[in-house]
């Protein structure tokens, strides 16, 4: 394999288990006698690859599988044939919040999450640099995070994600809550990371952020890329589909 | 090295958040056996025929209410942890495992406390009682595979908790912790024979309560039981676990 190449899918095949209608309990199991799952694909057939330092945008509507994309090329979750190939390592997937614990408070999400993510908990340096740019002040910190205003949840996933010194971002619909001040922060952010030369995943409803930040693009539709490209064009065909 | 940091990263989490909103903390955990305690004194110690009755009782309690306590709270593990799941690239097995690990500390903890307080209750200390700890192991084995399967199934059907939770006083009332074994009729022997938390049980209360050491046969007993329930509950949970993030 090419050491240029960073991400490498080949013939990718995801397919969940869905739930019968109705049947939720053991109690619907036994009376209405059906089998409890189907199988649905969400990811069919996809191949495609990421060059290192190279920033692609996925655009699609709702269901259309980016967020389950993102997390077989993460590891998360495992595809049911095909290959995935990474060369390098991640950065958690904070897609709004998800991943924080309600009731622990702002500081003990950053201890517990930079250690599951292996950085040392004595790295003093990092929990300071996510205080510094999430901007949120010690005192938020202390509080529960079940208490914070969805931007601040969001000020603070997106922190932890950057200070991981990772290969790949992988960015998924962060942008979305934040004010219009952190917005521009995290965009000039995420530039300077691609400037660094490490490669990034963007999935956006925002066709314009996509076009800021992206080189290229594929657009996905019910488990398939239709369009790839660049990443100028590839909004303009997600722009159509409207 | 690094999967030891991230589940002492999860079981400092859990112990944090057991006791995040309670009033008196890691205390609480000794007030429920004592109320059971209390209540065992009050209906059965005068005619149970057992000599030393608290300090047999006891024993089985603090057992009891490790097991209890650790699938009560390991069956929505994997559910509760949606988000983890779904944000970070680790494996699904750390859940209910930190949860057992987490729940081992505070056993320890109660078990100091049981030791000192046993006291005065005709304890008998010698070197016999640090047969507790793999005692304590081959338990929590046994717990760790139930919570495997308990908490996978739990994704698919979410009444497997409630189910646990209905069952779980019938079994504390089939393992003979506040009532002597032989007060059983012997027609309904067989019962008991078929729960496997009697033999742990049994098991612990042979080295913190009576005076002589357990059996090869019950410890051999012990770790048929702990190996095939973790062996099924590991089964069970690879089978299911590529489907996790979709059904939660």
């Amino acid at each position: 394999m090419n050491s240029d190449i960073i991400i490498k899918l080949e013939n990718v095949h995801v397919s969940f288990w869905q739930n019968n209608v109705g049947v939720y309990s053991l109690k619907d199991l036994i009376t209405q006698r059906k089998s409890p799952f189907k199988t649905k694909t969400i990811i069919n057939d996809i191949s495609f690859e990421v060059k290192r330092g190279e920033s692609l945008g996925i655009v699609g509507r709702n269901g259309s599988g980016k967020s389950t994309l993102l997390r077989t090329i993460a590891g998360i979750i495992k595809p049911k044939s095909g290959t995935v190939t990474v060369n390098g390592t991640f950065a958690p997937i904070l897609a709004i919040g998800a991943g924080l614990e309600q009731e622990l408070t702002g500081y003990e999400n950053i201890t517990l999450l930079l250690s599951l993510y292996g950085i040392q908990r004595k790295n003093t340096n990092a929990v300071a640099n996510i205080r510094e740019f999430s901007e949120l002040s010690d005192e938020v910190l202390r509080m529960p995070v079940k208490q914070y205003s969805s931007g601040m949840v969001a000020r603070l996933a997106f922190s932890i994600s950057l200070a991981n010194d990772s290969d790949i971002l992988i960015i998924d619909e962060v942008l979305a809550v934040g004010d219009q001040g952190f917005q521009v922060k995290c965009v000039d952010k995420i530039k300077q990371i691609k400037n660094q030369g490490k490669t990034i995943l963007f999935v956006s409803h925002f066709p314009d952020g996509v076009r800021d930040i992206c080189d290229n693009a594929i657009l996905l539709e019910q488990g398939e890329i239709t369009h790839r490209g660049l990443a100028k064009d590839i909004c303009e065909q997600y722009k159509m589909l409207f | 090295m690094q999967n030891i940091t991230r589940i002492y990263a999860l079981s400092k989490r859990n112990i944090i958040l057991r006791y995040k909103n309670s009033l008196i903390g890691f205390f609480w955990g000794f007030f429920k056996p004592l109320l059971y305690l209390l209540i065992f004194i009050v209906i059965f110690k005068h005619n149970s025929g057992i000599p030393n009755y608290i300090l047999f009782v006891t024993s089985g309690l603090v057992l009891w209410f490790f097991f209890s306590n650790v699938t009560g709270q390991s069956v929505g593990s994997i559910v509760g942890s949606v988000g983890l799941l779904k944000s970070l690239n680790i494996p699904s097995y750390f859940f209910p495992l930190s949860e057992t690990i987490g729940e081992l500390f505070n056993l320890l903890l109660t078990l100091l406390v049981f030791f000192v307080i046993m006291f005065w209750f005709g304890m008998d200390y010698n070197l016999k009682l640090l047969l507790i700890f793999p005692c304590i192991f081959l338990f929590a084995v046994f717990a760790l595979g139930l919570n495997l399967f308990l908490s996978s199934v739990n994704v698919f059907f979410r009444d497997i908790s409630i189910i646990w939770n209905t069952i779980q006083p019938a079994l504390f009332f089939m393992t003979p912790i506040g009532y002597a074994e032989s007060s059983i009729d012997p027609k309904y022997k067989f019962f008991i024979n078929c729960n496997p938390i009697y033999y742990f049980i049994k098991l612990g209360r042979s080295i913190l309560y009576d005076p002589v050491a357990p059996t090869w046969q019950q410890w051999s007993n012990c770790l048929i039981i702990a190996s095939g329930m973790y062996i099924i509950g590991h089964f069970v949970f690879s089978r299911l676990k590529n489907q996790f993030i979709s059904a939660i």
